[in-house]
Order: structure tokens, then sequence, then C-alpha cells
């Protein structure tokens, strides 16, 4: 699968990799640049990560996805792989306008993955199944 | 996916043509998704033609999602494929979900053990999206339809996700299947060549599939009188486009470009036989 994100933003969550393992802490130059590339989104997306909001499911099958909870309270199913959202956000801010490459959930998701602190969850496989195609209420 | 395709396009070529195209190489097996866009007759045919095709030359177990139940393979697909065995049509599982709920649970659901033993699918096939992803009234997609885009995105990432995880899988499984693709169709309502449309006319479901599809491949019909005076039925061109095909063609010297052709030519004559040229 081809890159998804500009160039500049996969080395930035490389950076935020490599110094969150050595001081777990993310430094303010990092801070500002993660501002500068995602825009307002960013410390949305900072706060659900304090707020240890994203976990990863996984299913006996080996299957995976994101789930993260919203600061109303929603979860929000997001993919591994590629990026969607079901939340207004991502409907349009990114796909209507173009406006911003990402919602804060699924940059909190690649955060959390970063630093590591992403919460682990095991699902069925008909549970996966159900809310990867969005028919479990949130 | 252009590999699936390019080979349909070269199964199907004249035998003439055939001869003129043993040195060029094979297309780079980089790219995983392909979107069909144009008339939904067409497509339709060259969808099951990928089908057929990754079934018998390649193998593949492949998915179909379609809405309208295929009775039988169109005589297209017949002429093309007279001796196609049932072994291999067993290969291809058609699925006919009526509404676009009911085809996000069973894409959702490929990952389950019942569909990927004994082999996991590593072709899936969705036979016009419009029909699942527009409102029945259909028609303008003037104003704001959010609703549809996140619809389509939706679709559009768990398709490229499960192709993902299947990939995975198959990988595991040492099979010389993989990656797993996806090829779907899908015709626009929006038509650019209206002279009362605005000349930046775009069709906001088919921007929201281009971020997710690599590769568009679009059918456009030939006007002109040249089908007619060489007894043809209908000609078509077809163009391979999208980030896909650049990523393909940037990493290969000129030589090895030839491998990837981006335009070719259908032809139907009247008894339904389809035929493919390179251009």
């Amino acid at each position: 699968m081809p890159s998804l994100l500009p160039a500049v933003a996969e080395q930035l969550f490389r950076d935020i990799q490599k110094i969150y393992q050595e001081t777990s802490q993310i430094p303010d130059d990092l801070l500002i640049a993660l501002k500068f590339v995602f825009g307002p989104c960013a410390l949305q997306a900072l706060d659900l990560v304090d707020q240890h909001s994203v976990t990863c499911l996984s299913s006996p099958s080996g299957r995976k996805a994101f789930q993260v909870m919203g600061g109303s309270g929603r979860l929000y199913t997001c993919f591994l792989s590629c990026h969607y959202c079901p939340c207004p956000a991502f409907a349009y801010t990114v796909l209507r306008r173009n406006e911003g490459l990402l919602c804060k959930h699924i940059l909190a998701a690649y955060l959390c993955q970063a630093m590591g602190v992403t919460q682990q969850e095991s699902v069925s496989d008909q549970q996966m199944s159900m809310l990867l195609s969005g028919t479990t209420a949130p | 996916m252009t590999d699936v395709l390019t080979l349909v396009f070269r199964t199907f070529m004249s035998q003439t043509d055939l001869k003129t195209d043993l040195t060029a190489s094979p297309p780079p097996q980089t790219t995983c998704s392909a979107l069909v866009v144009g008339d939904h007759g067409v497509s339709s045919s060259v969808l099951l033609l990928a089908a057929v095709t990754a079934a018998s030359q390649l193998g593949m177990k492949v998915m179909f999602f379609t809405q309208s139940q295929i009775q039988s393979l169109p005589a297209s697909v017949q002429k093309c494929a007279p001796s196609l065995s049932p072994e291999c049509l067993k290969k291809i599982k058609f699925s006919y979900p009526r509404t676009v709920e009911e085809l996000l649970q069973q894409i959702a659901s490929l990952h389950e053990s019942t569909n990927t033993s004994p082999t996991p699918p590593s072709l899936i096939i969705v036979d016009r999206l419009e029909s699942f992803l527009c409102g029945p009234g259909g028609g303008s997609h003037s104003g704001f339809h959010p609703g549809e885009q996140s619809c389509a995105a939706h679709l559009s990432a768990l398709l490229c996700d499960t192709a993902a995880f299947l990939t995975q899988i198959l990988e595991q499984r040492s099979t010389s299947s993989g990656p797993c693709r996806v090829i779907a169709s899908f015709q626009s309502e929006v038509n650019t060549g209206q002279v009362s449309a605005e000349p930046s006319a775009t069709d906001p479901i088919l921007d929201v599939l281009d971020r997710y599809f690599q590769v568009r491949c679009t059918l456009d019909r030939d006007r002109g009188y040249e089908a007619a005076a060489a007894g043809l039925q209908q000609v078509w061109h077809i163009y391979l486009s999208g980030r896909g095909i650049t990523d393909g063609s940037c990493t290969k010297d000129c030589e090895d470009r030839t491998g990837v052709a981006q335009e070719w030519q259908l032809m139907i004559f009247p008894n339904d036989l389809m035929e493919f040229k390179m251009v």
C-alpha cells in the first residue's frame, strides 16, 4: 500500500516514537511541528491521547481495528491501513472540504501507536465484523 | 488491480496483436485497487472477464459482489472464454447484497474463517458501486451530501483494509496468489460533456473513491464513424491513470515502461465478441 501520509508527517511520527521511547515526553519543537502539519486537530488529538482514548481491537482471525473514544463519549471505529473515521469532522473537513489530512481520532490513533500507549482489547470475530461494518451502535 | 486488468486486456487481444506484444514485460505487482469508471454495461463485462481470467489463469479465489443476480455469464464473456471449466467457475463466489449496509456487512466478515478457509480470496470485485452508494433519487449531485460521501469512504476504506488483511493471510500461508486485490466499477452521474454543466463539474462521490483506489480505469466510448465503417458494434478507449500507474512507471527505466501500457482499445463486434488492443 503506498504511503497515505506526506513524508513530513511520517518522519514526524518516527521522531516522536524515538524521543518518547527515550524520554517519555514529546518536546516542544515536535509539538509545534505536529500543529503545523495537522492544524487545529493536533491539540485535540493530544488530549485524546492523554485520556487513553485509543484502543486496538483484535479478534481471533487476526483482524484488527482502532476504536477511539471521542470527546462526547462516542466510540469511533477507524481502520489501520487507510484513513477513515465515521465522525462528522472527517466527513466535512477531510472529504468534503479537503482542508485537513485527518480528523483528531485518526491522528490520536497514529500518536498512540508512535508512543506505544494504545490500549489492547479482544473481541470475537463476529463482533469485529459488526464494528467494521458500522452495524454496532457506539 | 492493474495486473489482473492488464492480464484481461492481453488475454483477449486479437491473435495478430499478440505476436507483436511478446517483448513487453509484465506490469509490476505494486498496485492493489482499481476503479473502472464508465458505462456500467461495459464495465460489468470487464469485471466478469477479470473474475473469470483471475480464476482460470491465476488460480485465484474471487469474491464478486453485485446487486443484480447473474443467472448466466453474458454472451460477451462466454464468447471470450468458451472453454471455461466448472472447476474454474467454482473459484468465483457470487454474492448479491441488496443494500450498502448488507454489502458492508459481507465485506466486513471476509476475515472470518468461513471465508478464509481453505483459501482466502485474493480478488474482491464490487460491480456498480453507484447502485449501492447513490440514493434512490439519484440525479443531481449539487448541494451537500455528506452522508453519501462518508458512506463511499467507509465502503472504499473497508475494501482496502480488508484486502490488506487478506494479503497478510496469503503471505503467512506462503501462497502465490497474494497480494489481495480489489476491482470495483462506478458510473458517474455527473456528465461533464453537457453544454449546461460547469466546466469544472466533478462528482463528489468519485472524488472520494479516488482517495482510496490507486488506479482509475476509464472507459470512454468512441463516437467517431470509423467504428461503424469497420463493422464494429462499439469501440471504447480504455485509459489507466492514477498514483498506482505513476508510481509503477517512475521506478522503472525507459525500456520497461512499455510493460505498463496506459491506453488500450476495446472493440465489441456485432456478435458480442470483445477484443482488446494496446494503443
